[in-house]
């Protein structure tokens, strides 16, 4: 099933630089639950180590595959997901007040998670089939729309605010690749500022909360806006060289919020510096421009466009968590790829980076 | 797949790059502003704000006496503290504080409106103040246990052991001197904020060099009580302004009771006056006067100016020195040196003096370590002063003969005494036995040790039998005697200098006693001071019945043998309770069957005899020897006594013998 040419066709730099930041990653969380340590954290740590090795060999499972078969699996995957978002509204686990759990018995699963990456294959589908790169008006946009539309809703409905908003920068990003006409771009962009506030009064209390609190965070320093004043003091105090590995009072004292999941890169900023929060932000830069070599180098447009897709996706995480614990967005709850603590975002980031993969070693192959 | 297209796909993928790369300045622009230019704001607050701190006082170690029994020790109490912020409702909340502290509302008000995030509302509340409080479960008020001191005792040895503050730092004696040896580490409480935002207090200690040590004193807390009440009884009985007993270990030097009068309570050391808290045995000096005569009497023998039979004419009480007349007590002709000492003539002690030379009294009066500090561990000993050759006059140099023109404390005073007891050797008095760690493991142990010799054991022993007529009936003070035991010891009865006229006061004296017992082998070397005693004065009559008090009772407490020579003697009475076991001081106790009585066997020992029947020479003798003052009524044989005979010689000091002709 291997052919040598796939071998040769690895992106090494890119399973470089992704080992490194899993590696920074698992470091970051040993010293993030080191407080808690006694108390579930050294169970947390090992849990994550656990998944990093499923994600592996999700990732390598990936790229087993001809990634043009997913063109064909993409509407009924697309389907087949809805089918799951609706089924965890009507049965599924409800955690911290919202449910976006489905329990699959042994371990449970977030099909949210798998909605970003089908979500990107229907819109390469859609793209490359009708007709590569022209300038698309509106109403050639219907179709994506509604395909946007749904999932958009159900995962809202959850509520995973997040994850929505997500899908729908990730949908965009696609759409400005694809090329539409500049003047529909702002209509999309100003259209999905006008149901903002439809959107907002479907929110719940503690999500608006968090927005308001996020226009002027010293409103309410120790409620909502605790968080995110805990982080950037937090990130602030770690100054240029950091207070050194397992140093960070914020995170020792367990100051900071969820100091594992969301807010694990206040952590490493503490900890490390800036000279840390550079250096991970570098290697994101990095997984990113290899990200777009793929997609530029890519032998079809099918390839192209997911291979985009899944960059913007990269990008809009880590600029939304990034953005988030400094304090520029507000708290929506995006973790930071491959490097916030929690097995469903891992698997689906690995995954996407298995495709990454996938379209990389056979951009010399002709499609069947 | 066209040219075109991929030239399209290039295009699109740049612009999507500088798209992305955008997206990541940003980012990394707002960690720049973050980490490297608003550092300062956000480092402070990562460490000012949201960490506070208030100090606890530290647990201090335990001072135990000698058998371990807790003199002072740390016991944890609740504090209520609030965190005013966390108050929603502070009228109400004070209101309720008010009520169960019973302190007045409005300043309780205003502490919980303090700007800072931490109060005190009230330090130190009882156990059940403290439930009442945590079961009205106000939001931002809570009780932090913290230690205070407690001595339970209470006047017990407080001039000894001082006290600690509110803080638990030590202010006084022994909580002063071995304040870092007692003190345990600083607790503190760091103020934090949870995850939610709410602030709560935890106390962890801060790291010191070693936790709380215990400290074992020499004293014995039931000599010390005997010690106390008894010069405490006698103060008020003479109506003095104050006293001072001290009881010493003479081979070791240990101080095994230290008692002040007037006394204090450090459990509430603030409601009593500084001069209340002073330990008077070491910062007091005072003119000794005839006591200085034993130490005199000790450099001529060793010296060989004088033998105890060397005779001295006393010049029939009226002597001149260089134009100043001195006076005796009675008018006295040729007497020996045994007989100045036990009468305590003055110019009897001019001629010894003056045989002696002035030089060689001063060079031995260092010796005995009158002029130096003694270097005990307690905070504010004083120096003795003593007018030297060189400096003094001609009268100076007479009268120091007699105990004028010098000061001393009374421990030095006590210590030289128990130079001569021991056989001659000046011992470091000490306070402190040991110094264990938490574990009970012993870090520090005082051994004791011998500053110098001063006299030969000889000697010794000769001064330790003259001073044994001074308790004789003929000396100064019979009252000092002890039954069943010998007694050595010297009065002394002083004039204190008017701090108005500049001259020796006719109305304040200080009346001492010091002497040892047994005078063969001593135990106990005690010293009684009674300052500026009203009505009687002399030493004898005030100092000498309150050794023998505490004499008794702590020979009796530590089973000390009577000694059979002196029990066998008719008609003497020994106070002992066979039964009572009791610890040592130095040196093994042999334990005797102590079922020892007189010949009449109607007479019970410790109590009191009849005397009925009896002559009054008799009856005089028999109430001396028990230390009794006698008042005697009419002539001829006893016909009624009080108190009445078998009477316990513990609650008696004197005794009442109406006498008529025999019909």
């Amino acid at each position: 099933m291997f052919d040598r040419r796939l071998i040769q066709n690895i992106d090494w730099l890119l399973l470089l630089v992704l080992i490194i930041i899993a590696g920074i990653s698992l470091l970051n969380l040993y010293s993030a639950t080191y407080p808690i340590r006694d108390v579930g954290g050294a169970q947390i740590f090992t849990k994550q180590v656990y998944w990093f090795f499923t994600g592996f060999f999700v990732f390598l499972l990936m790229t087993t595959f001809n990634y043009f078969a997913l063109e064909r699996i993409a509407y009924p995957a697309y389907i087949l997901s809805l089918i799951l978002l609706v089924l965890v509204i009507v049965i599924g686990k409800v955690t911290c007040g919202s449910q976006r759990w489905l329990s699959l018995g042994l371990f449970s699963f977030q099909p949210s998670e798998l909605e970003k990456i089908v979500i990107l294959i229907v819109f390469a589908k859609f793209f490359s089939e009708k007709g590569g790169f022209q300038k698309y008006r509106l109403r050639d946009l219907w179709q994506p729309f509604l395909i946007l539309s749904m999932p958009f809703l159900l995962i809202l409905k959850q509520p995973d605010l997040g994850t929505a908003l997500l899908i729908v920068a990730m949908s965009f990003s696609i759409f400005f690749f694809v090329n539409v006409y500049w003047k529909s771009m702002v209509i999309l962009v100003g259209s999905a500022i006008a149901v903002a506030p439809l959107v907002w009064f479907n929110l719940k209390e503690y999500q608006q909360a968090r927005i308001l609190t996020f226009i002027r965070p010293e409103m309410d320093p120790l409620g909502a806006g605790y968080h995110i004043n805990q982080s950037k003091i937090a990130i602030g105090s770690g100054l240029f060289w950091g207070k050194g590995f397992l140093k960070g009072t914020q995170t020792r004292l367990n100051f900071l919020p969820e100091q594992h999941t969301d807010f694990a890169f206040s952590v490493l900023a503490e900890e490390w510096g800036f000279l840390g929060a550079i250096i991970l932000l570098m290697l994101y830069l990095f997984l990113i421009l290899c990200g777009l070599s793929i997609a530029r180098n890519s032998k079809d447009k099918f390839g192209s466009i997911l291979a985009v897709g899944i960059v913007s996706m990269f990008f809009w995480q880590v600029v939304i968590n990034v953005g988030m614990v400094a304090g520029l967005l507000p708290v929506v709850g995006i973790p930071l790829p491959l490097f916030s603590y929690g097995g469903s975002s891992l698997i689906t980031t690995m995954a996407s980076i298995g495709l990454l993969m996938n379209i990389r070693m056979r951009r010399f192959m002709f499609s069947a | 797949m066209k040219f075109s297209d991929k030239k399209w796909i290039r295009f699109r993928v740049y612009l999507v790059s500088i798209f992305f790369l955008a997206g990541l300045a940003i980012i990394l622009t707002r960690a720049f502003q973050l980490q490297i230019l608003e550092t300062k704001r956000l480092y402070n607050r990562a460490r000012n704000d949201y960490v506070g701190t208030t100090k606890l006082p530290p647990k201090r170690g335990t001072i135990y006496d000698r058998e371990g029994h807790e003199l002072a020790l740390s016991v944890e109490v609740g504090s209520v503290y609030a965190h005013p912020k966390r108050i929603r409702e502070k009228a109400a909340a004070a209101k309720q504080l008010a009520g169960v502290l019973k302190e007045s509302r409005k300043e309780i008000l205003e502490r919980l409106n303090d700007e800072r995030s931490f109060v005190w509302v009230k330090r130190r509340v009882s156990a059940e103040q403290a439930g009442e409080i945590e079961s009205l479960d106000i939001e931002g008020v809570g009780i932090i246990t913290e230690t205070r001191r407690y001595y339970t005792g209470s006047e017990i040895a407080a001039h000894l052991i001082g006290f600690a503050g509110v803080d638990n730092q030590g202010l006084e004696g022994i909580e002063k001197r071995y304040d870092e040896v007692l003190t345990g580490p600083q607790y503190s409480l760091i103020h934090m904020r949870d995850a939610m935002g709410r602030l709560f207090s935890i106390s962890s200690p801060v790291p010191s060099g070693h936790g709380a040590r215990d400290i074992v004193l020499t004293i014995d807390k039931d000599i010390q009580y005997k010690a106390q009440q008894a010069l405490r009884s006698a103060v008020e009985k003479n109506r003095a302004a104050s006293g001072h007993c001290l009881v010493v270990d003479p081979a070791t030097g240990e101080i095994i009771a230290l008692a002040v009068v007037p006394e204090f309570n450090p459990n509430t050391f603030s409601k009593f006056m500084p001069y209340h808290w002073r330990n008077r045995t070491v910062t007091d000096v005072y003119e000794p006067g005839s006591t200085i005569k034993a130490f005199l009497l000790a450099a001529g023998l060793e010296k060989g100016t004088i033998t105890p039979d060397t005779v001295f004419d006393c010049e029939q009480g009226e002597y001149e020195i260089s134009g100043h007349i001195i006076h005796d007590t009675r008018k006295y002709g040729m007497l020996s040196v045994s007989d100045i000492i036990a009468y305590s003539s003055n110019i009897g002690a001019i001629k010894i003096g003056e045989r002696t030379g002035h030089s060689t009294f001063c060079d031995f009066l260092l010796k005995f370590g009158f002029s130096d500090k003694t270097g005990i561990e307690l905070p504010g000993e004083r120096d003795g002063f003593i007018r030297m050759t060189e400096v003094a006059k001609p009268i100076d140099q007479t009268t120091l003969f007699f105990g004028q023109g010098m000061l001393t404390t009374s421990l030095q005073m006590v210590m030289a005494m128990a130079a001569i007891a021991n056989g001659g050797n000046l011992m470091r008095p000490y306070v402190v036995k040991k110094i264990m760690d938490e574990s009970g493991q012993v870090i520090e142990e005082t051994c004791p040790r011998i500053i110098r010799r001063v006299i030969s054991s000889k000697t010794a022993k000769k001064v330790s039998d003259i001073l044994q007529g001074v308790i004789s009936g003929g000396g100064t003070a019979p009252q000092a005697a002890i039954p069943g035991f010998t007694v050595a010891g010297k009065t002394g009865t002083s004039q204190k200098v008017d701090p108005k006229t500049k001259r020796y006061s006719n109305r304040n004296y200080v009346s001492t006693f010091v002497g040892f017992v047994p005078a063969d082998n001593p135990r106990l070397v005690i010293l009684i001071v009674i300052d500026e005693p009203r009505d009687s004065y002399y030493g004898g009559a005030v100092a000498a019945p309150v050794f023998k008090e505490v004499g008794q009772w702590a020979l009796n407490y530590l089973r000390v043998n009577p000694q059979t020579s002196i029990v066998e003697l008719k008609n003497t009475h020994i106070p002992l309770k066979p039964d009572k076991k009791k610890p040592s001081l130095s040196g093994p106790v042999t334990e005797i069957a102590l079922n020892i009585r007189s010949e009449n066997d109607s007479e019970i020992i410790g109590h009191l005899p009849d005397l009925r029947g009896l002559g009054m020479r008799e009856v005089a003798k028999k109430i001396s020897s028990l230390g009794l003052k006698a008042h005697l009524e009419g002539t001829g044989l006893a016909v009624k006594q009080d108190p009445k005979p078998g009477s316990s010689l513990e609650t008696i000091r004197k005794v009442k013998v109406s006498f008529s002709p025999p019909s």
